[in-house]
């Protein structure tokens, strides 16, 4: 692997090396941020999300690169080792933000605690949405542009259901843990999934029962809306979630010094923050008012599902296809068959070990 | 100055993170090399007794001349794969039971299809582990024989000993489930032992997926402690780079972990709604095929081990079966682990396998 401005290496140890070097200086440039901001906190800081940028990317090219030809379970344990490694640096984005709101009071001498409860109350507003409309709003004006995008595309894919669907099912698993943008793109799998099928299939003339499909394709928004409902209901509560967690880890950090128990190691205060974390969220996880909501997410995604099913039969009844519930149907007539099959052969066994079976 | 800000030296964490780097690199560079052959799994030598669809009954060779006479029948669960009990050769609970002269054998459930979508627990449990049992027994001039159930196995072993306790000599029970309403179970909850169908409507999501997949369980297990589980654990990876056991190892459970079966929807069904929504388990409520379940004709000998810090199956929840069973005999275990502890602990491992042999051997 070789980096911009780097002489070519040419063994493993000048590579491994050379990576060393890039990714050691991308993180430097994100810690360096920290204590700047911190020594100087009047100063405008210009924190450099660049510097995050270029260590994912490189991290990401080490990956691919030194695991290209791993087994599965390698390569996975490899992308985790990355994510939790990226995961500790959008903590530190996260708490420089922080840092940067509160400093200049604290300098100013406010009282410390107060500030960041006010800060917490501001990131709050900052992470959820003061009404759905506006988070609609936004959904529509993305729908549109991608509607715009797919007009251009849409012919390229065979198997826009099956592909939506390859991709919803990971972006459903990106919605639930709070990545907004992720919901925004299941709208957009949605309706570039109607548009390459039954867009196209109502503009044929030779295609008459449309009211059925239609009602259909209603029920099916009907409920991909309830889901979106639910995803957005489950959103907020994250949100306020991580809000509190951050509370309680400045907090942390603050009682930790005043105990006489400075932090002084870079894993001290990433496993700190990763202890406040899950017990902040693993009491909300806990919590009736969570089981219900987490219900809700997972059985609209489910009802939605189902719905999209029954959209996609009627689509492959129409190209004369098998449908999956044809299939589970046949399957279903197989274990029936197979388990009289059974059945009556472990009663000829007993016959015969009675003596009552044929001569 | 916030207080902790200034005690923080830059000059030691940008020394920290470049040491820190040399790790994350060091270890990419060793999961690089690893090829698969370099963390089998399961290695222990075994042979095929009989198989029925997916479902296949081996038997360990026996590590001594001459084994316990009553053999042992590892009943393990569906989710995940059995290997867990035979991990590696220092990490193996059915090695350490061979050594200690059991004669040991196990189910093996396979890996589902969506053929098999309509499968009931009464066709696991009447059928599958009915075979099984049979098979052993067959070898054994017909006798009974010793139980070993395993998780959601173990709640199997008791379903089939209530049915069929002339077949059973001893059951033992692992980290089984028996209460699932006790509420310090996240899974409990988030199954619906509270709210029941508000938290999980386990016929529409059976509808929609026709077999649970594999993968899906697998988010919903992480997610019951998202952080040490996701990012806590690969931070930690970090430290052990250099010691290519404890690399090795760590791919090993790593395997394992992912490593899940697609559940049968049908069964995966019944399971949800009677045992975690409605407890009927211990209601005497449950239904399989044209039986329910009576927990009071457990009336064999009875070793109940539970993990202390069992966030998957709360100690209460095990715990609770010796308020239901039938025996006269009933013994209650535990190990200061977790549940995943139980297979891969050493100190379990050196513990537990006497206490299993010891146990049997007295009431043989």
């Amino acid at each position: 692997m070789q980096f911009e401005g780097e002489p070519v290496a040419t063994s493993w140890t000048e590579q491994a090396e050379a990576f060393t070097k890039a990714f050691t200086e991308a993180q430097t440039k994100v810690w360096q941020s920290w204590f700047e901001l911190m020594r100087a906190p009047e100063r405008v800081m210009p924190f450099s999300s660049g510097a995050v940028d270029q260590w994912r990317e490189l991290a990401s090219q080490g990956l691919k690169g030194w695991t290209a030809e791993s087994e599965q379970v390698v390569k996975d344990v490899a992308q985790r080792l990355h994510v939790a490694q990226d995961t500790a640096m959008r903590f530190l984005e996260l708490s420089l933000r922080a840092w940067k709101t509160v400093a200049p009071k604290v300098k100013s001498g406010e009282d410390w605690q107060t500030i960041f409860a006010n800060y917490a109350i501001h990131l709050r507003q900052q992470l959820v949405p003061s009404s759905e409309s506006d988070g609609t709003a936004k959904t529509v004006q993305d729908m549109a542009e991608l509607w715009r995008l797919y007009q251009e595309e849409w012919q390229k894919l065979s198997q826009p259901w099956a592909e939506s669907w390859r991709r919803a099912s990971w972006q459903f698993g990106q919605a639930a843990t709070g990545d907004g943008s992720a919901l925004i793109k299941l709208t957009n799998l949605y309706w570039d999934a109607y548009e390459r099928t039954f867009g196209r299939l109502m503009e044929s003339p030779s295609l008459g029962n449309t009211r059925e499909l239609n009602e259909q394709l209603l029920k099916g928004f009907d409920s991909w809306m309830d889901f979106r409902r639910a995803s957005f209901e489950y959103q907020v509560v994250m949100s306020e979630t991580w809000c509190r967690a951050f509370e309680r880890f400045i907090g942390k950090l603050v009682s930790l010094s005043e105990g006489g128990e400075p932090i002084e190691d870079l894993r001290q205060i990433l496993f700190l923050w990763l202890d406040v974390v899950d017990e902040i969220f693993l009491g909300v996880f806990r919590s009736e008012q969570y089981v219900r909501l987490q219900g809700r997410l997972m059985n609209t995604a489910m009802t939605y599902r189902v719905h999209e099913r029954e959209i996609v039969e009627a689509f492959l009844k129409f190209s004369h296809l098998p449908s999956r519930g044809e299939l589970d149907e046949a399957h279903r007539r197989i274990y029936e068959l197979r388990k009289e099959l059974k059945e009556l052969k472990a009663t000829v066994r007993q016959m015969y070990s009675l003596g009552e079976g044929p001569q | 100055m916030i207080p902790f800000l200034s005690q923080m030296q830059p000059e030691e964490f940008t020394r920290q993170l470049i040491e820190m780097n040399r790790k994350v690199i060091k270890g990419i560079e060793s999961l690089g090399r690893i090829r698969d052959e370099d963390f089998q799994v399961g290695v222990t030598a075994k042979e095929e007794i009989c198989r029925e669809d997916n479902v296949v009954l081996y038997r360990f060779t026996p590590l001594v001349e001459r084994p316990f006479p009553i053999p042992i029948l590892i009943v393990y669960a569906l989710i995940n794969r059995p290997y867990m009990v035979d991990l590696q050769e220092n990490r193996s609970l059915v090695r350490n039971l061979l050594k200690l002269g059991m004669d040991v054998y196990l189910i093996d459930w396979g890996y589902p299809s969506r053929g098999d979508r309509w499968l009931t627990l009464d066709d696991y449990i009447n059928g599958y582990l009915e075979t099984c049992v049979d098979a052993v027994r067959q070898r054994y001039g017909g006798e009974p024989i010793n139980l070993l159930g395993i998780c959601q196995g173990g709640t199997f072993s008791l379903c089939y000993s209530s049915l069929h306790a002339e077949k059973v000599k001893n059951l033992i029970t692992m980290v089984t489930p028996v209460d699932f309403h006790v509420k310090e179970g996240m899974l409990n909850m988030w199954a619906g032992c509270t709210p029941g169908q508000p938290s999980l409507d386990v016929d529409r999501m059976v509808d929609a997926f026709g077999n649970i997949p594999g993968d899906f369980m697998n988010f919903g297990f992480l997610m019951l402690k998202p952080f040490q589980l996701g990012i806590r654990k690969y931070l930690e990876l970090v430290d052990i780079v250099d010691d290519e056991e404890k690399l090795l190892n760590f791919l090993r459970m790593e395997k394992w972990i992912f490593d899940s079966p697609d559940q049968v929807g049908e069964t995966y069904r019944q399971f949800i709604k009677d045992f975690y929504q409605g407890n009927k388990f211990i209601q005497g409520q449950v239904r399989i095929g044209s039986q329910l379940i009576d927990l009071r004709k457990v009336t064999m000998p009875v070793l109940n081990i539970y993990a202390e810090e069992d966030h998957l199956v709360p100690p209460a929840s095990s715990k609770a079966l010796e308020h239901y069973v039938g025996t006269n005999d009933y013994t209650v275990r535990s190990f200061p682990v977790g549940h995943i502890g139980m297979y891969v602990s050493g100190k379990v491992q050196r513990d537990l396998p006497p206490t299993i042999v010891n146990w049997l051997q007295e009431r043989c």
